[in-house]
């Protein structure tokens, strides 16, 4: 079944992918054993997106299968919740200003499938409830996304915030979306800018692992 | 200031045909940024349409005047009920978003995968005639295309204004490209699952559109009488999708896009949002000095001009966060950069990297004005 399952969310498949979930739950499967596999797969998709193999067509793609795939399994999940599966917390947002969330739910769904935890805060979110929810997670990681510029501003507040909260330090400041920029990341003072989803994936990884931030900074 | 020699009609024209003009021609596309700049709200130009054409005035003569004029207010011109782009619920300020707010599109599912069938058999304007009282909860379409005919009359009127002080609004129409209406109508995310799953059907819809949306295009034109077609692309680029979807979904409607509108004596404007660079090699294939390649600042501009330069007139990409948090003279030397590189030879009109960005800071706008007018490139020969 697991090579099935991958070679279905690989394929582009997502009716295959699904029959195949609710058959191995039928058949009494783990549910933590098939969301393992369907990470494993989600995995592969990123690696694929970074060597142009795939483009953002087959993220979205595959990352609605594997929300749906998710849903599915939740009850199971819920039954067995461990957090000792999560690779890091992530707060996400679009800050105040923007309404726009393409991107966000994307990025969101693309953490969670390779094993972040997410909370993700929607759009328009004023920075005090970005930089509060940071804190109540106690999270390593603050995602903003972005497509026009007034979000610039709420960005801003946000990292001006996390300062003045002796959270800056610890929190590693990750923006995207289509009106970032490098130049964008420097004056607002974030750690790290990409318009690619699979290198922010890899940003955040990195940086969980304590080598990052210095070097961004 | 460098002494010109040209018109700003010539300027322009000799540009998009490849020759080089007497300087790069210059245009920031300013909408919610010309409000701001004169202290209004942006609810205030929403609501009144004089004191959004008074704000675009005031903006375009504070600047100093440049070549064209994106829109002559803040609304696109359209013959009542025959949309030229899928018809988005856009949220508005003062209304659904804060008085001082930019204008945002609230992307939704606007049709159904079964909707599919129903553009095949109907084609785009009978579908909407159709359907946009059902998707809108009972919202009349003779009440919207009474509206947009009111509209499309003031934009006549407008037109007119500006051509008596030498002012000259960029388009004459403006169209969604086929893959950019159908992802609107069904969001990017549902539209891209129906790629993969349902191609045929996505295919026939777009096979039986196409028309519908060019002669549409064409029917506003003939009446606001200026010859460029604003063509909105994004959703089809190699920023999304791999070329043999682009070939089957994009390229052959947009040939005939650009078939019907150079056969009629118009420029293509194709406004390139998110990164073309995988796609520019096809656009070798429009005719020579026929077309505009917009750039938003996501597409290298710098590569693009290696691609398109002896072939295409390029246009961009003074990028929205430098001119939100840059400084002038930042602006400037990136401006300087764009002259020198992609103004070599001409072909090269400066403007913003997509719409200039509602909190720009003027003297940065400025700034980029200025460059156009007073820089002629180190490569001027």
């Amino acid at each position: 079944m697991k090579e099935k399952l991958k070679a279905a969310i690989l394929g582009m498949n997502r009716q295959k992918a699904i029959d195949l979930v609710e058959k191995a739950l039928s058949e009494g499967e783990d549910p933590f054993g098939i969301l393992k596999t369907c990470r494993a797969a989600m995995e592969e998709v990123g690696k694929r997106f970074e060597t142009g193999e795939f483009f953002l067509s087959e993220l979205i793609y595959s990352a609605e299968v594997f929300k749906e795939v998710c849903a599915i399994l939740e009850p199971g999940l819920m039954a067995k919740q461990n957090s000792d599966e999560s690779q890091g917390v992530v707060v996400i947002g679009t800050p105040k200003g923007d309404v726009h969330d393409l991107g966000k739910n994307l990025m969101a769904t693309l953490m969670r499938s390779h094993s972040f935890t997410v909370y993700d805060l929607g759009v328009d979110v004023p920075h005090e409830n970005l930089v509060k929810e940071v804190k109540r997670r106690k999270a390593p990681i603050l995602a903003l996304s972005a497509l026009i510029t007034p979000a610039f501003v709420s960005m801003r507040a946000a990292i001006d915030l996390l300062a003045a909260e002796g959270l800056r330090k610890k929190t590693f400041v990750i923006i995207g979306g289509g009106v970032t920029t490098d130049f964008a990341r420097k004056e607002i003072g974030a750690d790290a800018q990409t318009m690619n989803p699979a290198e922010a994936i890899r940003l955040c990884r990195r940086h969980l692992k304590g080598s990052d931030k210095a070097e961004q900074l | 200031m460098i002494r010109e020699t040209m018109s700003r009609q010539e300027r322009f024209k000799a540009a998009v045909s490849l020759e080089k003009p007497d300087r790069v021609p210059v245009m920031p596309l300013m909408t919610a940024f010309a409000v701001r700049s004169q202290g209004m709200t942006q609810g205030t130009a929403w609501r009144d349409p004089d004191m959004g054409f008074k704000a675009m005035l005031d903006t375009f003569n504070d600047l100093g005047g440049f070549d064209r004029l994106y829109k002559p207010n803040l609304f696109w011109p359209m013959i009542g009920g025959r949309f030229c782009s899928t018809p988005i619920r856009v949220l508005i300020p003062g209304r659904q978003l804060p008085e001082d707010s930019l204008n945002q599109i609230d992307e939704r599912v606007l049709i159904s995968r079964d909707d599919y069938d129903k553009l095949a058999t109907l084609g785009w304007n009978a579908f909407w005639d159709e359907h946009y009282e059902k998707m809108t909860g009972g919202r009349k379409i003779s009440y919207v295309a009474a509206t947009q005919n009111q509209l499309l009359n003031l934009y006549k009127e407008e037109v007119t204004i500006y051509h008596g002080q030498d002012i000259h609004p960029l388009f004459g129409a403006y169209v969604d490209s086929s893959m950019m209406a159908f992802s609107m109508a069904r969001t990017l995310t549902e539209f891209t699952m129906d790629l993969y799953e349902v191609p045929e059907k996505v295919k026939s819809a777009m096979d039986a559109s196409c028309d519908d949306l060019i002669q549409n295009a064409l029917d506003v034109v003939a009446l606001t009488k200026i010859p460029v077609v604003f063509i909105v692309l994004e959703r089809g680029s190699g920023f999304y999708y791999r070329t043999d979807i682009f070939d089957q979904f994009e390229w052959p409607y947009l040939r005939r896009y650009v078939d019907a509108f150079i056969s009629e004596g118009l420029t293509p404007w194709f406004h390139l949002d998110t990164d073309w660079s995988l796609n520019l090699p096809y656009f070798r294939e429009f005719p020579k000095g026929k077309c505009v390649a917009d750039l938003d600042g996501t597409t290298d501009i710098f590569k693009a001009k290696e691609i398109l330069g002896d072939h295409m007139c390029i246009s961009g990409d003074v990028q929205a966060a430098l001119l939100t948090l840059g400084q002038p003279h930042e602006v400037e030397a990136y401006c300087r950069r764009l002259i020198d590189e992609v103004g070599k030879n001409g072909g090269f009109i400066l403007t913003t990297g997509c719409e200039c960005p509602i909190d720009a800071r003027f003297e940065n706008v400025k700034a980029m004005v200025d460059t156009a007018k007073n820089y002629r490139g180190k490569n001027w020969h």
